[in-house]
Formats: structure tokens, sequence, C-alpha cells
């Protein structure tokens, strides 16, 4: 490891530190960590004139603790077995029909937006995990790296205002709340609504997953007829 | 320091998960994430008790705590679309920003609104059982 990769790192956790205990002391949407961490890192590498791939050895690194991370959601889903078991009808079609909402409104947005296709058809993967967008997003001919910006952008958006529309929305129930965040903002929105409560953490777990699974199956047999 | 090596044990157990699950989802090629189908894995290991939840909680809580931490760097590649954004910025926010907002009502309105619509039928079928 050479010292720009350790002074990433140490830079990306002292950064992160400081970004929960902003949002524990001013609690609002755009105190959200994912964000406020992500602009800061940004305007730093700018302004030292560090660029991604340069910086991309820490991410590496970083991101390693992601897959165990993502395993060990297995943990409140095992917790709250029961109210899943319970609600499984529900849920299913919850997730499904919501997974179809999200990928029939951003390709109907994009065309109406005149924006070009290869963004067309990213955006339709936008909802899920960013390992799954990337695969998928190829099958429907659409730009890898971009898929995974837009699920970025996605998670950031759902992390940040999804608890206020919800409860906009009337949508109280702690099920239903976890489940919509994890059907619509994957992993960056569950790491958010999580701390709402083990209930919304667990489902909104299960939810990315099963999003995730259904995803692949669904797009490149609806996506022609978008 | 009793503590240190439990948690680092347990980390590299939820880590031996991972990779085992990477290794099944390719060897099988199935279309699903190698960290969604280790998620899988625990989950069943734990139901059948093979896994107990103290051979992992410490460092389970401590991932899921900063689990926002992990996405951070992959967040921060953002920057490389400073040009995309200056040439349509307005239309992808809009875009991104309605059919989030969309996928969140829809899902978590319908998924309420068919839970609730259940626990209140089994309400009214207790009731119509007492009555009679």
């Amino acid at each position: 490891m050479n010292s720009l990769t350790l002074i990433s790192i140490l830079l990306t956790i002292v950064v992160y530190i400081g970004a929960m205990k902003l949002a524990r002391l001013v609690r609002s949407p755009f105190t959200n960590p994912v964000l406020t961490t992500t602009i800061v890192l940004i305007t730093i590498l700018h302004f030292s004139g560090v660029s991604y791939q340069e910086y991309s050895p820490a991410k590496d690194w970083i991101s390693s603790l992601l897959g165990p991370a993502t395993v060990a959601l297995g943990v409140p889903l095992y917790k709250n077995r029961d109210i899943i078991k319970e609600k499984m009808v529900p849920a299913a079609i919850g997730i499904l029909i919501g997974t179809l909402s999200t990928i029939v409104s951003a390709v109907w947005l994009s065309k109406a937006l005149q924006l070009p296709e290869d963004i067309q058809a990213a955006s339709a993967v936008k909802a899920v995990t960013t390992p799954v967008a990337i695969d998928t997003v190829k099958i429907i001919g659409g730009d890898p790296t971009l898929a995974a910006a837009f699920v970025i952008a996605s998670g950031i958006f759902g992390a940040i205002f999804a608890p206020i529309l919800l409860s906009v929305a009337n949508i109280s129930d702690p099920f239903s709340r976890g489940l919509s965040v994890g059907t619509v903002s994957h992993g960056i929105g569950t790491s958010q609504i999580m701390v709402e409560g083990p209930i919304q953490g667990a489902v909104s777990s299960v939810a990315m997953g099963t999003a995730a699974i259904i995803t692949p199956i669904i797009l490149p047999v609806i996506f022609r007829f978008l | 320091m009793k503590q240190t090596l439990l948690f680092l044990a347990q980390l590299f157990f939820l880590y031996l998960i991972y990779q085992g699950s990477s290794y099944i989802v390719s060897f099988l090629d199935l279309p699903i994430p190698a960290s969604v189908f280790g998620m899988i894995v625990l989950y069943i290991l734990l139901s059948n008790g093979i896994v107990k939840l103290h051979y992992i909680e410490v460092a389970a809580s401590f991932l899921l705590k900063h689990l926002s931490l992990f996405f951070v760097p992959i967040s921060v590649g953002l920057m490389d679309y400073g040009g995309l954004i200056q040439a349509s910025g307005l239309q992808l926010l809009v875009m991104v920003a309605a059919s989030t907002v969309i996928g969140l009502l829809v899902t978590g309105g319908l998924t309420q609104f068919l839970s609730t619509k259940k626990v209140q039928k089994e309400e009214n079928y207790h009731e119509q059982s007492h009555s009679h």
C-alpha cells in the first residue's frame, strides 16, 4: 500500500466520523452521512488534484468490507423472520409492482426529457444494487459506468428524502417503509432506514435482495415494450 | 485484546461466507450478486442453528452500523461525471428524483394498503367468530 492510498483511506474514515457526528447533532436529510462524506471527499480530491483513478486503491480497500457487510444483513433478517413470513404476500406484490413502477417511470421520463438512448437503458437499472445493475444493463445495451452512477444517485436521493416523503404520504407502517426503501434505494437507502428501527432495516435488506433477484429476470422482457 | 481477536475472528467468518458465495455464484452462473446470495446463506445457517447469533454478532453489528461508510468511496465515483452533469444535469436530476419518488410511493403505499387490509379482514373474522 503506498502513502497516497493510506492517506486516502484515513481521510475517508476521518471525514465519515465527522459526518456521523454532524448527522447526530443536526437531524436533517441533508446531513445524511453518505451525502456529506461524498461531497467533502469530492471537494478535497478535486482541489488537491487527485483523480478518482488515483483514489481507487483506497476505494477497493474500503469496499472490500461491503461484501461481508451485506452478508451481515442476514442477522436482522433472521431476527425479524416472523414478521417477514407473516407479511410475505403483500411484500412480494409490493416489491414486484414497485420495481416495475421505478423501471417504467425512469425509462419514460428519460424518453420524455429526450435523453440519449444509452442513458434511457442505464436509467432502467437505477433502483437495483450496483453489481446487479452493471450485469443487467449490459443485456439491454446500456453503459455500465453510467448505470453505476444512476444507482448511486438513486440510493443517495432515497436515503435523503425517503423518510420524509413516506411520512408525508402517511406511509407510517415500519414494514412498508423498510420495504419501499430497499426496493427503490438498495443498500445506500437500507443503511439510512436502518437508523429508524430494526424492522425497517431487516425488511429493507429483504426487499433489496428480492429486487436484485427479480430485476435481471423481468427487465430484458419488458424493456423492449417501453 | 480478547475482544479485538473475537471481532477479527467473526469478521473473518463473515468474509468466508462472502467468498464462498462468490465462488458458488460464479460457478453456477447465478444472476444475483454474491453478497445477496451470502445474506441468504447466513440466514439459512442461522435458521438451522448451524451458526449461532453469538458467533458473529459483534462483527455483524459493527459492519451494519457503518454500512454507509462502505458505499462512500463508490459514491465519490460521481466526480467523474462532471461533464455529463454540466450538459444535462437538470434532466438527469428530474429523472432520478421523479422515478425514485414514484417507486417509493407505489411500493410503500401498496404494501401498507395490502398488509393493513389483510389485518382488518382477520379482525372482522375474529369479531364474527366471537358473535357466534
